[in-house]
């Protein structure tokens, strides 16, 4: 029973990190079609900042708060000096994105180095649940997930941009021509994903180590999270996919190691990819 | 001669029409070709004119460029992008270590680079027809290739028995011999230079007469319309399969001859970095020309030799902003653009090339 409970819990948690890595990524890729490469260096990034932040004296809630700035902003900038001007050319954002993500992880290496950093757990100590318990900070965390994910739902469903972005996602060309300001659209997205990469970053920091190469695997696993969940179904579909991705690599994790499990969950995404290439809630 | 070319000609492959002497020397000495020429000839006059670390370091670059090659035919020419081309050398690499660990004999080499290619053309065949079969291409076929290469990496991290894990693995240099009459030993770094030299311009003339083969022609028909092209009638799954098992090989006995040469192989040849790398390598070189592809892996090698030392932390970052220029201004790639340069001031506007 409690390693069931514990399962589940590992389930949870796994899962909702892993939404909450993904989530800006999903946007990007999901309303403007840029595949952004760049999300692992942004993530990286977040880490970073959070961390020069507090080691500045900063209380971690500011530093992680000033970390998504900081890379919201070092988003707008890539987006108004380069991205603005490739969009629609999926292979070209692609590649400068991948651009970027180099740019990135070098400028991260000049300034802090190359060394693991390491944050000290905010909020140490655990909560008891029954014969289980969770890290504070993991709970933590999963609440900002879903928080954000509640929030993101209820922008879409309930609000004027939301209308307008589902719109977008629906039928590209006839939003644009009701006047959806497509440029302005645009780049709010994806300044919105560079925040949620920020964001992410700075939360997970305190759960690994820092390196400037950290967001490779994320990368590659948000990636996966995003292409099963479904193009363009944000919410739920980074939910399924996380579940899937996430809980998958937990519970392959009970029988062999840790690394060999995720392999197993990728060629498992592969076969799901291509026996439904939309993903498990997108729309063709 | 002239009248191969006019019978080439007749069977519609290359143009139809009668080839006058300077269509022939136009075709046959165009910018490609000559610069081709120059940088084999360059290659091979490098030990005669340098000796010690120069030939002690570029069959490693040379072995690089193939890979590159591998890259640049599914790119350039299939228009499919690959994140994944380390892995296949890295399968390659492995392969041919692990066969000579545990293989005794003369003909160990040959199983080592054997197995090297099986494994490589089977991994991306099956792979690729997987895929292909169902239509998954573009965007989503990158992020497969990206898995393909997470998956090697783990792979050959965490089977330490085998592969040596994290550590990485040592590797002799090996002694070919042909059919028990000619004994080839790559202890010597000029022999090692020579091999890698025939291996590079096997390969860089392998791709170049699949370039110009019916099947390549299909490639790039592929690429400009893939629809069009399998309304045509060609089976447009199998080419790509095939493409890809070809890079796949290719790329493997790259990698089994970079095991023997630098006698290490490491997991991170199968990693993502190394792998995005040779993207890099490709897209600055050009993509639409191999020439292009191999000068952009030799260069940019070289360069990041002499400067890793000079400039360790800024080299990395010019490289990144190189690949955002190059990408953003140069679509062709550095020396792809100096290749057009000559039909781009006769105003010629044929633009095959991606």
């Amino acid at each position: 029973m409690a390693a069931f409970l514990s399962l589940v819990i590992d389930i949870v948690s796994s899962t909702l990190v892993l939404a909450l890595v993904s989530l800006g990524l999903g946007v990007v890729f999901g309303l403007v079609r840029v595949i952004n490469m760049g999300h692992g260096a942004m993530l990286a990034l977040g880490a970073y900042l959070t961390w020069a932040f507090s080691g500045a004296g900063v209380p971690f809630a500011l530093a992680v708060v000033a970390a998504t700035a900081g890379v919201a902003v070092v988003g707008l900038i890539f987006e108004a000096l380069i991205i603005r001007h490739f969009y629609e050319q999926p292979f070209e954002t692609l590649l400068i994105s991948w651009g970027f993500y180099l740019v990135v992880t070098e400028l991260i290496k000049i300034v802090w180095g190359s060394t693991l950093k390491n944050i000290r757990n905010p909020i140490p100590g655990t909560f008891s649940l029954g014969p289980a318990g969770i890290g504070r900070y993991e709970a933590m965390v999963c609440l900002v997930t879903i928080l954000l994910l509640v929030a993101m739902g209820l922008m879409l469903y309930r609000t004027n941009v939301g209308v307008r972005v589902r719109a977008m996602i629906q039928n590209r060309e006839m939003a644009l021509m009701l006047g959806v300001n497509a440029p302005r659209m645009y780049r709010g997205v994806f300044v919105a994903g560079a925040a949620m990469a920020g964001l992410a970053g700075g939360l997970i920091a305190p759960m690994f180590s820092i390196e400037p190469d950290m967001g490779t695997l994320w990368l590659v696993r948000a990636f996966f999270v995003v292409t099963v969940g479904g193009l363009g179904a944000i919410v739920g579909g980074t939910l399924v996919g996380s579940a899937l991705i996430g809980g998958a690599t937990s519970i392959f994790a009970l029988v062999s190691p840790q690394v060999f499990a995720q392999t197993v969950v990728f060629a498992l995404a592969v076969v799901a990819l291509r026996f439904r290439p939309v993903g498990i809630l997108g729309r063709r | 001669m002239r009248q191969q070319t006019k019978e080439r000609a007749a069977t519609g492959r290359v143009q139809r029409g009668t080839v006058t002497k300077r269509q022939w020397i136009t075709r046959w000495a165009g910018p490609e070709n000559v610069v081709a020429v120059l940088v084999f000839v360059a290659l091979f006059y490098v030990p005669y004119v340098v000796a010690g670390y120069p030939v002690f370091i570029l069959p490693q670059y040379m072995l690089f460029g193939v890979l590159a090659l591998t890259l640049c035919l599914l790119w350039g020419f299939g228009g499919m992008v690959s994140f994944g081309q380390g892995a296949f050398f890295a399968v390659g690499a492995y392969s041919f270590g692990i066969v000579l660990k545990h293989v005794d004999g003369s003909s160990a080499p040959w199983l080592g680079l054997l197995l090297g290619v099986v494994l490589g053309a089977a991994v991306a065949g099956g792979v690729g027809y997987f895929l292909f079969s169902a239509n998954v291409r573009d965007s989503y076929f990158v992020l497969v290739t990206l898995a393909i290469s997470t998956i090697v990496y783990v792979i050959a991290n965490s089977q330490s028995g085998l592969t040596g894990g994290f550590n990485g693995m040592y590797v002799d240099r090996a002694t070919f011999s042909v059919f028990g009459v000619l004994e080839i030993s790559l202890t010597g770094d000029l022999a090692m230079y020579y091999v890698a030299f025939a291996v590079t311009l096997l390969a860089y003339l392998g791709f170049r007469f699949l370039q110009w083969s019916a099947f390549g022609q299909v490639l790039v028909s592929i690429r400009e319309n893939e629809d069009r092209t399998r309304a045509l009638g060609y089976n447009t799954a199998m080419y790509k399969t095939v493409a890809f098992a070809i890079s796949g090989a290719v790329a493997g006995i790259a990698g089994g001859f970079y095991a023997t040469d630098t006698g290490f192989v490491s997991p991170s040849l199968g990693g993502v970095l190394f792998s995005t790398s040779v993207v890099v390598w490709v897209a600055v070189g050009g993509r639409g020309y191999f020439i292009g592809a191999l000068i952009g892996a030799i260069g940019i090698s070289v360069l990041s030799n002499a400067l890793n030392s000079l400039i360790p932390e800024y080299w990395q970052l010019i490289l990144g902003v190189l690949f955002v220029i190059v990408i953003v201004f140069f679509r062709r790639g550095l020396i792809g653009s100096l290749l057009r340069l000559p039909q781009y001031v006769q105003g010629r506007r044929h633009e095959p090339a991606a």
